[in-house]
């Protein structure tokens, strides 16, 4: 298969290059991304595309984030949280209005017949819903294969391993590997595939506004890890008559000059960022003003950086055709005090993607940028009192211009405390979708293949359909 | 060149040649050519950068003199500098308490600083506050939970506990943290409650999950040596869902000392400074649940028989039983020991120091199980420790951020005009890194994180890597730069000098030494090799150094009027710079 002759071709060249890798030190990159042309593919796209991976840390309570408002619903949702339950006015208020079933695609209202609405805190979100701009993935979660719940009580069926664990649940949603604790993350693997499409060879595809990601780690390609508030320069690199503290600072960073493996580590790493914000902070000059302000908080800015890094995705600018993102907010492990902290949370994700939406349509690209929602787990739908445990599967949403939006996909769960055909016990809703289809709609359309999809999602053999068609 | 690490230290010199002899390491030449190896202040600097927060010239001279066995027995005697009481000061002097004030106790207990809150105190446990340090990235609580966020005085005293028991045993560690109000509240063990089925209310497993994969055992089988115990190929998970489900209905029935059955669902105390936050929590039997048999874990000899707690006991029983049971999983050794290791010595120890000092940690020789201080001291003495790094590539470990600053204060005899310490506080953001402000239980960064590139390649990890990001390798040496450029005595930088006089509560360095030494670049930089770099440097930086230094002097030196730039002042600036953010540095080896 194409990856593994790629993989080695990137392992010959680790050793032509004398043992350092290829990954972090740009020059090498642009000559490992030359070789690999010349022997595979290669073929950079015409069109942009970027992927937005919004990661809500903690594990996100979606069954009160999407909540059900028609009264035999709506009373087993309350008589399940008594304690948590909101107000049903309140979602009433913030109905959804889905779309209708198409004959032969999937979406459309919930599966349960029902009716949903938002979290108050959400009318942001609710209006890209009912605009078709927003889908909504019902019961999403980490599973090796579809899982009924006589599977699961049978203690027999392949599951993946410590579930309701915040680890290591997060990071099989990054990695989509439960069977490799050193996989890289499925964001870091599509740009290993596809890092050719980038006439620009010197930025990562895969940029992270919050902190190293999982996400994205990869094996040819690293990704660049950005400040919320921009790309900081060292301040001491051309300071005032400082040509030889220049030249010392960067003699110490230059390559071959360190013994010892780490220090070339922090050598390369160093080096590495100088020329990245180098060409980042050159280019950010041309960003636009936004019509629609972003928020103040910290995910707006982070979506902020990345609508800015978007803006100059051209070839006077960064001369980029795909891009990765990650963009996170924490919080979401609501054991207490759910009810005022979910609020304020959800609240700064709604406000924040309208205006991130709002900047792909005043770019014009709002069908080439496509947002989508990860979380550790959903959470219990019994309480601890004033909050939520750690749970399994929950609802996710999916932003973009190319997103059949405005409907439900997969399967609503039962919210019923007792003889819940969903749950794993203490209301730990067993997962309807599994996260690899879920992941493998988005690879797919940002131009992975069907062998590359079976090479970055293993398990996705085990599903029916490996396309959820939440995707135009 | 693991082999050399079996042999006596007084072999090491003739063993480093036949090293060096086989080594194509430039370095190791270096570390021979230059010297300094067999210089025994290098190896009582180094020594002091894995137990200390970096050596002063005073103590690397004390060292020299008394030996490590002697100065670790000075060590487990010195009394613990604790952060409450300067809290508790501040509040007595009507000066607002945050989490900034928690954070200028660990400077002045890490860094040694003057202490204005009790000036005849030295804050002389150097090998405690280092400990401590590391076990806070272990047993992690974090001012980042909203809940804990106005609540300084509840992490200072958590922070008091780890410090405490930095040297005792881990079995009282585990007992005080999981009944510390801090913790409670940060994975939700505090108000935890039995199964209300009307209310669909059950245990919070928080606690009972991060207890056992974070805090003792972790998620798989280890052999002694810390490796994975496998079966057929795979793995073996050492608890599942009904042992976490077990322990969360153990831990249930506690909250705030003083907490009523009436005010069980609100009593937390309605100021930070209150005695509920530093004081262990307690039981309310009421919402103990005592009707379930509790699934704990199972192991060769564990107790209860067959890991199971049968219902029927109280909170405190039930909380003793199974803080014991976790305690003697036999992976509570091989966890704690690496995790140690790592922190204080090196990223990748061989499995057999591992084994060593889980061995230790099993039995301390007297037949006691978990003495930390003997874990502590078998750490440092340990051959691998010593030695290890002797024409070895990849042995240590990228420093932790925060500590940098330390190191260099110390070194620098830094202070302020009041004894506080700053002003203007950026730190945790800078550095990505503060005590007890992690972005999550899972501390901030991961045992097995291994740095893209090389590092992975080679199936090494580098725990810290993961937080020198393209972003912390600008902000970190920009913080750090702007301290050494402009924080100075003397310096008239408007945010260190107002109307004439510095800024009481700004920390300053003290250049006066090494602007002696400055007339002459190479004495500075030999001198500065010694106490920053453990005498590790290489030829060539120290000769890019030298080079620097005799470069010409700019019109106008940081922190100064432009005029006439003080040539010896600027050197010192440079010097620290370059080597406080060069890779040599940034390795401690």
């Amino acid at each position: 298969m194409k990856i593994d002759r790629r993989k080695f071709i990137q392992e010959s060249l680790n050793k032509a290059l004398g043992g350092a890798a290829a990954c972090g030190a740009l020059g090498n990159l642009a000559l490992l991304s030359a070789a690999a042309n010349a022997q595979s593919r290669g073929t950079i796209p015409s069109d942009y595309k970027a992927l937005v991976c919004v990661f809500l840390y903690g594990g996100n309570d979606s069954f009160n984030t999407i909540v059900p408002y028609d009264a035999t619903r709506y009373n087993i949702y309350r008589a399940t949280r008594p304690a948590l339950a909101l107000p049903q006015a309140g979602i009433t208020a913030m109905a959804l209005n889905p779309q209708a079933i198409q004959a032969g695609l999937p979406g459309g209202p919930p599966s349960d017949g029902g009716s949903y609405g938002f979290h108050p805190a959400m009318p942001e979100l609710r209006q890209l819903f009912n605009s078709q701009r927003v889908a909504i993935m019902a019961n999403v979660g980490p599973l090796l294969r579809p899982t009924t719940q006589a599977q699961y009580l049978s203690g027999t069926h392949p599951v993946p391993p410590q579930l309701f664990s915040h680890d290591d649940q997060a990071n099989f949603w990054q990695t989509s590997r439960p069977d490799n604790p050193n996989a890289n993350g499925w964001g870091g693997r599509m740009a290993d595939l596809l890092f050719a499409s980038n006439p620009n060879q010197q930025l990562p595809m895969t940029i992270s506004l919050d902190s190293q990601s999982l996400f994205q780690r990869g094996g040819a390609v690293d990704q660049y890890v950005m400040g919320a508030n921009g790309a900081e320069t060292i301040d001491y690199l051309g300071a005032y008559q400082n040509e030889l503290g220049t030249s010392s600072f960067n003699a110490l960073m230059a390559e071959g000059t360190q013994a010892h493996m780490f220090e070339r580590a922090y050598a390369r790493a160093t080096r590495r960022s100088i020329s990245t914000y180098t060409l980042l902070n050159a280019a950010l000059t041309q960003a636009p003003t936004w019509t629609n302000a972003f928020p103040e908080s910290n995910l707006g800015k982070q979506l902020q950086q990345v609508a800015n890094i978007i803006s100059v995705r051209g070839s006077s600018g960064l001369n980029m055709r795909r891009q990765v993102f990650f963009v996170g907010l924490g919080g979401f492990d609501t054991h207490d005090d759910q009810l005022a902290g979910q609020a304020s949370l959800l609240a700064q994700f709604s406000q924040a993607m309208q205006a991130f939406n709002s900047a792909t349509e005043q770019l014009g690209i709002a069908s080439s940028v496509t947002t989508f929602t990860a979380s550790d787990f959903g959470r219990t739908l019994s309480t601890n009192g004033d909050g939520t445990d750690h749970g399994w599967g929950g609802h996710h949403f999916v932003m973009g211009g190319a997103v059949r939006g405005g409907r439900f996909y997969g399967q609503m769960p039962s919210l019923a405390q007792f003889n819940n055909p969903n749950d794993a016990g203490y209301g730990q809703i067993i997962p309807s979708t599994g996260v690899d289809p879920y992941a493998a709609t988005l690879a797919s359309w940002f131009g992975v293949n069907a062998g590359g999809l079976t090479d970055i999602f293993p398990s996705l053999i085990e599903y029916p359909n490996a396309n959820l068609g939440f995707m135009g | 060149m693991r082999w050399i690490t079996k042999h006596t230290s007084s072999l090491w010199v003739s063993l480093c040649l036949i090293a060096i002899g086989l080594s194509a390491h430039a370095q190791s030449t270096e570390i021979f050519k230059d010297g300094f190896e067999v210089d025994a202040r290098a190896q009582a600097a180094r020594f002091l950068d894995q137990a200390s927060f970096g050596g002063t010239p005073a103590e690397i001279q004390r060292l020299v003199l008394i030996g490590n066995a002697a100065w670790l027995d000075e060590q487990f005697a010195a009394p613990a500098s604790l952060q409450k009481p300067y809290l508790d000061w501040l509040r007595t002097n009507n000066e607002n308490v945050y989490q900034q004030q928690r954070q200028e106790a660990w400077f002045i207990h890490s860094a040694q600083l003057a202490d204005p809150s009790n000036p005849l105190l030295t804050h002389n446990d150097q090998l405690r506050q280092r400990v401590a340090f590391a076990l806070s990235e272990l047993l992690v609580v974090s001012d980042k939970n909203a809940a804990l966020l106005f609540q300084p005085w509840a992490l200072a005293d958590y922070y008091d506990t780890l410090a405490r028991n930095s040297f005792g045993n881990y079995r009282t560690l585990l007992k005080e943290v999981t009944l510390h109000p801090a913790m409670g509240r940060f994975l939700s063990m505090l108000g935890n409650r039995k199964t209300d089925t009307a209310l669909n209310i059950r245990p919070d497993e928080n606690y009972a999950r991060e207890i056992m994969q974070l805090f003792s055992i972790g998620l798989v089988q280890l052999n002694l040596d810390g490796s994975p115990i496998l079966q057929s190929g795979q793995p073996i998970p050492t608890y599942g869902q009904n042992q976490v489900r077990g322990f969360a209905h153990v831990f249930t029935g506690w909250n705030f000392s003083g907490c009523t059955q009436a005010s069980y669902s609100d009593c937390e105390p309605g100021n930070p400074y209150e005695q509920p936050w530093t004081t262990p929590m307690a039981a309310v039997e009421a919402f103990h649940d005592t009707s379930t048999n509790k699934q704990l874990l199972t192991y060769s000899g564990a107790q209860p028989t067959g890991g199971l707690l049968i219902a029927g006991g109280n909170a405190q029983q039930e909380m003793d039983i199974a803080i014991d049971n976790i305690f003697n999983h036999p992976n509570v050794g091989p966890f704690v020991a690496k995790h140690l290791i790592l922190r204080l010595i090196t990223s990748n120890p061989t499995p057999a120091y591992v084994a060593r000092i889980a061995a230790v940690f099993n039995n301390n020789g007297q037949g006691v199980r978990g003495d930390l201080k003997a874990v502590v001291r078998a750490i440092l003495l340990d051959t691998e420790a010593r030695t290890g790094h002797i024409g070895s590539s990849t042995f240590g470990k990228l420093r932790e951020p925060i500590t940098k600053l330390v190191k260099l204060w110390r070194l620098t005899n830094a202070r302020s005009g009041n004894g506080r310490v700053f002003r203007y506080s950026h730190i945790r953001d800078e550095f990505a890194q503060f005590p007890l402000s992690a972005p999550s239980v899972f501390n901030f960064f991961k045992p097995n994180f291994a740095q893209p590139g090389e590092i992975r390649n080679a199936g090494l990890v580098s725990p810290e890597f993961q937080i020198a990001t393209d972003t912390t390798l600008v902000s970190a040496p920009n913080q750090l730069g702007w301290r050494i450029m402009l924080f100075y005595q003397g310096s008239r930088y408007s945010v260190v000098y107002e109307n004439g006089v510095p800024v009481p509560e700004e920390t300053l360095m003290d250049y006066s030494a090494l602007k002696t030494l400055a007339a002459n670049p190479s004495l500075l930089i030999e001198h500065l090799n010694l106490h920053l770099m453990s005498g590790q440097i290489s030829g060539s930086m120290k000769n890019l150094l030298i080079n620097r230094l005799n470069g010409q002097v700019p019109d106008a030196v940081p922190g100064q009027a432009p005029g006439a730039p003080d040539m010896l002042l600027w050197r010192v600036q440079q010097a620290l710079y370059l080597i406080v953010n060069s890779p040599e540095f940034n390795i401690q080896k």
